[in-house]
């Protein structure tokens, strides 16, 4: 073989299979031996154009549409764009559905911090936390299953407020819950610090610093790990936030060890803040009314996520349609750190690094096209696309025909 | 630092020098600086990161449309509570604009989202490959703007690709 440079690089693909969460992404990683030198990412096998989609949609039909941007945090983006509307429309929703709003976040939170530490553990090899973790995680989901009646998608907002309330037998159901999850959730927390053969796969990988969190944007609790101060909900407090602060959970260490206490952390902070809510729930109206057109203007809404800040810019023309909407999700703020610390690390550890920032890769790639079964009847051999109402029709159908 | 002084650092960073730049505060947290000349768009943003409020939050394209045959990009940069926003102009056709990823890594990923959304032409990146749309996307077809008429992709698609022979 010549000895040129070419050949003495290999690059090793990785994805857009599952390679961390079960959600589709690619990397190509070049090694030498067993350490990355150089790392590359390709991302849109999930782009579904939700952007494009929201220009055609009226006002309240776009609450369902950005609900799916994300299976797992579904909540926020239906939350924020509920706020921008109401700021738009100089409008705000009354205290109690702040409040409520706040409580499915941070069940939310809770979920998706569960289902992460299931995830990594996993990458980890550890699939005996794995298996508990998610076990426990559906104590959750019965609880938000109670009180919205969906699992996922919760549909909990309107815009100018709140779907539904929460009575004091759901408030009673969702103390038990969390009671119970604090309990196992402390046994979590000392799993992770104490098991050597898990600390072997955290300790001292994938170290962020300060400076290099800061200047690569990295959010959320990745962020927060590597002591950046950078949680909307102490910095810029949005509805009940106000009434209810939140102590931001910080470590110095920046590695992946760091990630893991971090989140488990901010759990106990989203057990304690649930129960001040529900035990202070302010009385009053679920809703407000909200006009059919809203005034022209531009305006951005930035949340808390489980993942980190989560970027809304909304733009009106003041009719019953949006000019503009630009979804910025945590993940592809994360995605930089990864793409960068995965250089120097043994190419086995990338896994971890990556399931590290819990990517979602839905969020990150944002109308999904179906094809009639007539099997190529276009000219151009392609079957032909389905328009709403037959696809509307052909729901009904497939229903009635169960 | 609390917001206020976020601003007024802020302001003094854009109005350093004799530039053309002008801001004004559209909200109470919320400073609007329109950069008139492309040539003032790299020094501002290296300004705010030299003063620690270089956190860019999102670049966010508009198409103005065909009528105005403008577009305009939008930098926020969003330290705490308050946001800074670069305004910046440009034509619809053969648009260029300078790379920030040498100052700030996490642009890349926004740009390269710019560039192929939009059909904004971004100098100086370390990849300029397209990060979210598919390979066999066309070419010239920008699915941002506002004229972008999707039955191009039909048009584009290759005739073999869902034949059932092609398929068994």
């Amino acid at each position: 073989m010549p000895d040129t440079a070419a050949s003495k690089r290999f690059t090793v693909p990785i994805g857009p299979q599952h390679p961390a969460l079960k959600e589709p992404g690619h990397f190509e990683f070049t090694v030498d031996g067993e350490i990355v030198t150089n790392a590359y990412v390709r991302l849109g096998y999930a782009h579904r154009g939700i952007e494009k989609a929201a220009e055609s949609r009226n006002w309240v039909q776009n609450l369902y549409l950005l609900e799916r941007v994300c299976g797992i945090c579904s909540h926020i983006h239906g939350f924020a764009y509920s706020l921008a509307v109401e700021r738009l429309a100089n409008i705000e929703a009354p205290p109690r559905a702040q409040a409520i709003r706040v409580i499915v976040a941070e069940l939310e939170r809770i979920h998706s911090h569960l289902l992460w530490m299931g995830v990594s553990a996993h990458e980890a090899g550890f699939d005996t936390l794995f298996m508990y973790s998610w076990r426990d995680r559906e104590t959750i989901m019965d609880v938000l299953e109670g009180l919205t009646g969906n699992r996922v998608n919760y549909s909990a907002n309107v815009l100018g407020g709140v779907k539904f309330d929460v009575t004091p037998t759901q408030a009673d159901i969702i103390r038990k819950g969390l009671t119970f999850l604090e309990e196992r959730t402390k046994h979590y927390l000392d799993v992770i610090m104490h098991d050597t053969m898990f600390l072997q796969r955290t300790r001292g990988i994938g170290v962020m610093t300060r400076s290099q969190a800061e200047v690569m944007g990295a959010l959320g609790p990745t962020a927060r790990a590597s002591n950046v101060q950078r949680d909307l909900r102490v910095e810029a407090p949005y509805a009940a936030y106000k009434d209810f602060p939140v102590q931001m959970v910080l470590d110095t260490r920046g590695d992946l060890e760091a990630r893991f206490e971090v989140r488990i952390n901010e759990l106990f902070e989203s057990y304690r803040l649930i129960n001040q809510i529900l035990d202070n729930l302010p009385e009053g109206e679920l809703n407000v009314r909200v006009p059919r057109r809203i005034p022209a203007g531009e305006m951005i809404v930035r949340l808390e996520a489980p993942r980190g800040e989560v970027f809304y810019f909304i733009k009106s023309n003041g009719t019953d349609k949006l000019e503009r909407l630009k979804v910025r999700t945590p993940t592809i703020c994360n995605m930089t750190s990864v793409v960068r610390l995965s250089v120097g690390h043994q190419l086995a550890d990338v896994p971890m690094i990556l399931a590290g920032i819990d990517p979602c890769f839905s969020c990150n790639d944002r109308t999904v096209q179906i094809r009639q079964a007539d099997g190529g009847a276009q000219p151009n051999g392609l079957s032909s696309l389905m328009s709403w109402e037959e696809l509307r029709q052909y729901a009904i159908r497939k229903y009635e025909a169960r | 630092m609390n917001t206020e002084e976020i601003l007024t650092i802020a302001e003094q960073v854009v109005s350093a020098w004799d530039w053309t730049s002008e801001s004004v505060r559209t909200r109470p947290n919320q400073l609007d600086v329109k950069v008139t000349s492309l040539a003032e768009l790299h020094p501002a943003v290296v300004g705010l990161r030299v003063k620690r409020l270089g956190f860019l939050s999102a670049i966010v394209g508009l198409d103005l449309g065909p009528e105005a045959n403008e577009m305009e990009v939008l930098y926020y940069f969003c330290p705490g509570d308050a946001a800074i926003v670069l305004r910046v102009r440009v034509p619809r056709q053969g648009a260029t604009l300078p790379s920030l990823s040498d100052v700030i890594p996490s642009a890349e990923v926004f740009e390269r989202e710019l560039s192929e959304m939009f059909g904004i032409q971004i100098t100086g990146l370390r990849n300029p490959q397209r990060l979210y749309l598919p390979d066999d996307w066309p070419d010239d077809t920008y699915p941002l703007r506002k004229d972008f008429d999707p039955s191009v992709l039909l048009a584009a698609a290759p005739a073999a690709e869902n034949t059932p022979s092609e398929r068994n």
